[in-house]
C-alpha cells in the first residue's frame, strides 16, 4: 500500500524490435539448414539434438501456461500485471504438436524400444512394449499436446476476452480449468518425460523422474519470466504496473524452484545410489564415466549452488543485471540438464557437443522468440480489466 | 519494541489514517516512536522509516554453523567413531549424510531464528505496559515516548488530532 505506486501508469503498445525479429528469423535460417543437412548426413546427431531442443522449449512453453494456472486456483492478485509475460510462452504450445510430429519422422533412431530387431533380443524391453510402442507412444504425445492446446485456448483466451469486455466473471470462469489443467499437467507431463526422455534408455526406470523434469521446466520457466520483467522494465513498455516489487517476487519463485530442483534431483540420485540396484544403478553409472562426471557435477554446481547463493540476498533479487545473468545461467544449465538426461545414452564416456545442437537450438529458439514477440504485439502487456489489477499496482514486498 | 515509559499515545480506528499519521510523525523528526497494531499493516516499516531486521543473518549464520556440525556429527559418528559397513559403501559416504546435514541446518536456523526473535523482541515479557486492550484488536497507535527529539505534550497532542486521532492519552510506566 505504498503511496508512491500510485503515480505514472503507463502501458505502451509492444512493437517487436526489427533487430531482434531479423536476429529470429536468422535463427530459423540456421535451424533449416542444420536440419536439412542433418538429414542427409548425420541423422543420429540431429535427432538427439533435435529431441534436446523440442524438450528445452516444449517445457518453455507449458512453464508459462502451469504458471498461469497456479495463479488462477491461488486467485492471485499480485501476478495479474505480468501474466501476459508468461502467457506469450504459451504461444509457443502449438509448436508442441508440429515438433512432436517431426520428432515422429526420426524418433525410431532415438528409441531402442521402436526398433524390433532391440526388442526381440530384450526380454526386459519386450516386456514393457504394453506400454513402449509406436502407436501409445504417439497417442500419448498427441494426448499431452493438444491437451494443452486446449487449456491453453481456454485459459488465456479467457485472459484475452477480458481486455476487450472487461467481463469480471471471465476470471472466475478460469479457475475451474486451471484446477483441471494442473491435474492434467501432472499425469501428462510426467508421461511426455518418460516417454521423451527416460524411454531412451528402455531397461531403467525412476518413479520421480516427471517430477525431476517438472522442477527443471518450472525453474527455467520463472527464469525467462525474470528476464522478461527485468528488460520490459528496462525498455520502459510498461510503466508502474510491474516493479522492482514483481521481480522481486518473480526472482523469489526462481530460487525457491532451484531448491525444489535439487531437492528433486536428490531425491533421485540418493535412493538408486542407496539401494544399488543394478537396473537403476546403470544410469548414473553411464553418467559418471568419463566427460559426463563434469557435466554431472556442472549441474549440481551452476543449476544450484550458484542460484542459490547469488540470489540469497534481498538485493541480489532487486539488481537488475544481477538477475538477468544468473536467469541465463539457469536457462543455460536446463539445456545442459536435457542434454544430460540424452547424450550419455548415446555418446558413452565422451561428451558431444558442437555445430548440431547450437544449430537446431538455435532454430527452435528462433521460432520461440517469434511467436512470444507476436502474441505481445497482438495483445496489451498489461490485462488492464483484471479485477484484480490494483493489487497488483499496490503490490509491495515486505521486508 | 521499544520499553514503554513515560509519553504520549495517539489512537486511530483507522488503518489508513494510521499509516499516514506514522509518516508524518516521522517526518516530524521522531525517532523513538512506535506504531501498535494488532496485525501487521503493509507499508508500515517503511512509514515508520523501521531499518530492515537483522534476524536473516543469524538465520544465515546458524544454519551455515548447522551445516558444519552436521558434517562433522555424521562424519565423526560413521566414519571415525563407530565405523560400519554398509552396503560396502565406503564410511564417509557424503550422499548418506546429506539428509542430516541438511536437516541441522535447517534446526539450527529455525531455532536460533526464533531465539533472536525472542531476544529482539525482548519477549516474554511478564505483565507488559498496557496503553489501551483494544489495540489487540480494532483500534492503532502511536506511541511517543518522552525522551524523543522534540517532545513536547500539546504540540504532539495538536498534531495527533490532527491526524484524525480519536482520543490522545498521555502514559506513565
Amino acid at each position: 500500500m505504498g503511496e508512491h505506486n500510485h503515480v505514472n501508469l503507463h502501458v505502451s503498445k509492444f512493437e517487436a524490435p526489427a533487430k531482434l525479429k531479423t536476429l529470429s528469423f536468422a535463427l530459423i535460417a540456421i535451424g533449416l539448414l542444420t536440419f536439412v543437412v542433418g538429414l542427409m548426413k548425420n541423422q543420429e546427431r540431429l535427432w538427439t539434438s533435435y529431441l534436446v531442443a523440442f524438450f528445452f522449449f516444449s517445457a518453455m512453453g507449458v512453464s508459462g501456461l502451469f504458471w498461469i494456472a497456479l495463479n488462477n486456483v491461488s486467485k492471485a492478485g499480485w501476478s495479474v500485471s505480468i501474466r501476459r509475460y508468461a502467457e506469450a510462452t504459451t504461444a509457443f504450445i502449438p509448436g508442441i504438436l508440429v515438433g512432436g510430429l517431426i520428432l515422429l519422422v526420426g524418433f525410431k533412431h532415438l528409441y531402442p524400444w521402436a526398433n524390433s530387431e532391440t526388442v526381440a533380443n530384450n526380454a526386459v524391453i519386450a516386456a514393457k512394449t504394453g506400454y513402449l510402442n509406436t502407436g501409445f507412444f504417439v497417442v500419448r504425445l498427441f494426448i499431452f499436446a493438444v491437451g494443452c492446446m486446449l487449456f491453453k485456448y481456454v485459459m488465456v483466451g479467457n485472459s484475452l476476452k477480458q481486455d476487450q469486455t472487461g467481463d469480471a466473471n471471465l476470471t472466475h470462469k478460469n479457475v475451474s480449468p486451471a484446477v483441471g489443467f494442473l491435474v492434467f499437467f501432472a499425469l501428462a507431463f510426467s508421461f511426455f518425460s518418460v516417454d521423451l526422455l527416460m524411454s531412451l534408455l528402455p531397461t531403467w526406470y525412476s518413479t520421480i523422474f516427471g517430477i525431476y523434469t517438472f522442477s527443471g521446466m518450472f525453474q527455467a520457466g520463472m527464469a525467462f519470466l525474470a528476464i522478461v520483467v527485468v528488460l520490459m522494465k528496462r525498455h520502459g513498455y510498461v510503466k508502474g504496473y510491474v516493479t522492482e516489487e514483481h521481480q522481486h517476487d518473480v526472482v523469489k519463485y526462481l530460487k525457491g524452484f532451484s531448491i525444489f530442483w535439487a531437492y528433486i534431483a536428490f531425491s533421485q540420485f540418493m535412493l538408486i545410489w542407496y539401494a544399488n540396484l543394478p537396473e537403476e544403478t546403470e544410469y548414473y553409472i553411464m553418467r559418471a564415466q568419463g566427460g559426463w562426471m563434469g557435466v554431472s557435477m556442472a549441474l549440481l554446481i551452476f543449476r544450484f549452488v550458484v542460484p542459490f547463493l547469488a540470489l540469497l540476498p534481498r538485493g541480489a533479487k532487486r539488481n537488475d543485471n544481477h538477475v538477468l545473468l544468473v536467469s541465463a545461467l539457469v536457462l543455460v544449465m536446463q539445456y545442459v540438464d536435457i542434454y544430460w538426461m540424452v547424450y550419455p545414452n548415446f555418446f558413452d564416456g565422451h561428451v558431444t557437443f558442437g555445430f548440431w545442437e547450437i544449430g537446431i537450438f538455435a532454430g527452435f529458439a528462433g521460432v520461440f522468440l517469434l511467436t512470444i514477440m507476436s502474441f505481445w504485439s497482438k495483445h496489451s502487456l498489461v490485462p488492464l480489466k483484471d479485477p484484480r489489477l490494483h493489487e497488483a499496482v499496490n503490490h509491495h514486498v515486505a521486508y | 519494541m521499544a520499553q514503554y515509559t513515560k509519553g504520549i499515545a495517539g489512537i486511530w480506528t483507522d488503518e489508513h489514517l494510521i499509516l499516514k499519521a506514522a509518516r508524518k510523525t516521522r517526518e516530524a523528526g521522531f525517532t523513538k516512536f512506535e506504531a501498535i497494531s494488532a496485525y501487521p499493516v503493509h507499508g508500515m516499516e517503511e512509514a515508520c522509516g523501521i531499518k530492515r531486521s537483522w534476524i536473516p543473518y543469524v538465520t544465515f549464520v546458524s544454519g551455515f554453523v548447522g551445516m558444519i556440525l552436521g558434517l562433522l556429527l555424521t562424519w565423526w559418528t560413521s566414519a571415525v567413531d563407530w565405523a560400519v559397513n554398509v552396503g560396502g559403501k565406503p564410511f564417509f559416504s557424503l550422499p548418506a549424510f546429506i539428509p542430516i546435514i541438511f536437516e541441522l541446518t535447517i534446526l539450527f536456523a529455525a531455532l536460533c531464528s526464533v531465539a533472536a526473535l525472542f531476544y529482539a523482541c525482548k519477549i516474554p515479557r511478564i505483565d507488559p505496559p498496557n496503553i489501551d486492550p483494544d489495540l489487540s484488536c480494532h483500534k492503532f497507535a502511536i506511541f511517543i515516548p518522552f525522551n524523543d527529539v522534540g517532545y513536547d505534550e500539546s504540540k504532539i497532542e495538536k498534531m495527533f488530532k490532527e491526524m484524525g486521532a480519536t482520543e490522545v492519552k498521555k502514559t506513565e510506566y
